[in-house]
């Protein structure tokens, strides 16, 4: 009859396999490590720092509470000043360098607004043009031209970490007595290039009873929106190909 | 006997389909034959809904455009203004070619002759939408042209392409990759390279 009792040499196998277990788990925290941490020596066991040590400033509504922290990852205390920490991270994310970081540099460019009447199309003068991001104010010379200005190149930080828009997109708004207010929103701003763009403006007659202004949306360029739909294209909807006529 | 009769029927059937059909003197346009366009016609298609111009919408009016205006004010719409200088003026040469041969071939819908309209169909153009930088493409382009080595106009057709790739010509399509023409700018080549890289058998040459 066989025994189902095993035999000497498998226990000695599983006993070593659970020393071995036991032996592997994590030790309790020792007390010196964070003072290790902070002076930027050795890391004791045990006790591996995974994020970036905030460096100062008060606690944020949104933080964790301390007693969600694990065990046996200690934590420095929060008034903890370490110089010896790293500033920024390249997952962190306010690091500009981040692609799917929102805080991003903004790109200067130059632009300069042409105002015309939009049914003669002759250059108005005397116009005043409003760039609304920036709250800047210009009037229009004798050309019809503002005089060139500093344009952020203000991209849509929704689509960004997506497809980042090809321009920057701005509003400007411009009043001239006798005509309609004008607004032009999604004026294209391209890095590095000098930009330009034109506003209409329509002159008031006697039977204008509603004055309200006048809104031109500049359309996206089409190079970006055939970027944006195969973005997100998927194996079945082919549309008309990998390689459109 | 009879062979003389087949003989004269035959001829009288050729000398029939002879007068019916009188051989036509069929010249191809060509640089040496046509002027360069001092004007084009685009029609104007409606809006739609968000306010921008549909390329299945109705024809509202047929605007006369002077030739050069027309291409600075296509440039833009097509390429991107921030490109490099050859690529722009790649582009500058293709849209020039482009709305020269539509203006040797006019359509007429609904009522309307024109050469080109003012969407995707043909050409994307925008009035007044004319920047610095690609004005400087189109007026370093004047006197020039793209044809066949005869000097025959044909069109240049051009396509977006992929970002970041060198967009190597499919089955001989003879149409340009834009994102393509930016990708062999930045490595170097110039205008003529770009455009002998997409269209086989072209020439550059001078226009009167």
């Amino acid at each position: 009859m066989k025994s189902w009792l095993p035999s000497g040499k498998t226990l000695g196998v599983c006993l070593t396999a659970i020393a071995l277990a036991l032996w592997s788990l994590p030790n309790t925290p020792d007390p010196n490590s964070t003072s290790d941490l902070h002076t930027g020596s050795s890391i004791s066991s045990g006790a591996i720092p995974t994020m970036a040590v905030p460096v100062e400033g008060p606690a944020q509504p949104n933080q964790s509470p301390p007693q969600n922290q694990t065990p046996s990852r200690p934590q420095p205390p929060s008034n903890a000043v370490n110089p010896a920490a790293p500033k920024a991270k390249p997952g962190d994310p306010t690091e500009p360098t981040n692609k799917f970081s929102p805080y991003v540099p903004i790109p200067k460019s130059k632009l300069r607004i042409r105002v015309i009447d939009g049914r003669t199309e002759r250059p108005i003068e005397g116009a005043e043009v409003v760039l609304i991001e920036t709250e800047q104010r210009f009037k229009t010379g004798p050309d019809g031209f503002t005089q060139w200005m500093d344009a952020p190149v203000l991209r849509d930080p929704r689509y960004r970490p997506l497809v980042a828009e090809l321009h920057g997109q701005l509003g400007a708004i411009a009043y001239r007595n006798g005509y309609r207010d004008s607004i032009q929103l999604g004026i294209r701003v391209h890095d590095g290039v000098r930009n330009e763009t034109t506003i209409w403006m329509y002159r008031l007659g006697p039977g204008d009873r509603r004055i309200e202004p006048v809104l031109y949306q500049v359309p996206y360029h089409r190079l970006w929106l055939i970027e944006l739909a195969d973005r997100f294209r998927s194996k079945s909807q082919p549309g008309e190909g990998p390689e459109r006529p | 006997m009879k062979r003389l009769l087949i003989g004269s029927v035959a001829c009288a059937m050729l000398s029939f389909l002879g007068l019916a059909l009188p051989p036509q003197a069929h010249a191809e346009n060509t640089i040496y034959n046509t002027s360069l366009p001092s004007i084009v016609r685009v029609a104007i298609r409606e809006n739609n809904s968000s306010g921008q111009p549909d390329p299945r919408g109705r024809i509202i009016w047929v605007q006369t455009v002077p030739f050069e205006q027309y291409c600075e004010d296509v440039l833009p719409n097509e390429w991107m203004p921030s490109w490099h200088p050859e690529s722009l003026r790649a582009g500058a040469m293709a849209i020039k070619m482009f709305a020269w041969y539509h203006h040797l071939h006019p359509v007429s819908i609904d009522g309307f002759t024109f050469d080109v309209d003012n969407t995707v169909n043909f050409q994307t153009y925008r009035s007044w939408s004319r920047q610095t930088e690609t004005n400087q493409a189109v007026e370093s382009l004047r006197g020039y042209s793209y044809v066949k080595p005869n000097g025959e106009i044909i069109e240049l057709n051009y396509r977006a392409g992929y970002r970041e790739d060198p967009n190597w010509q499919y089955r001989n399509a003879q149409k340009m990759a834009q994102w393509g023409s930016q990708y062999w700018a930045e490595r170097g080549r110039t205008y003529i390279q770009i455009l002998q890289f997409y269209y086989a058998e072209r020439a550059l040459r001078r226009v009167r």
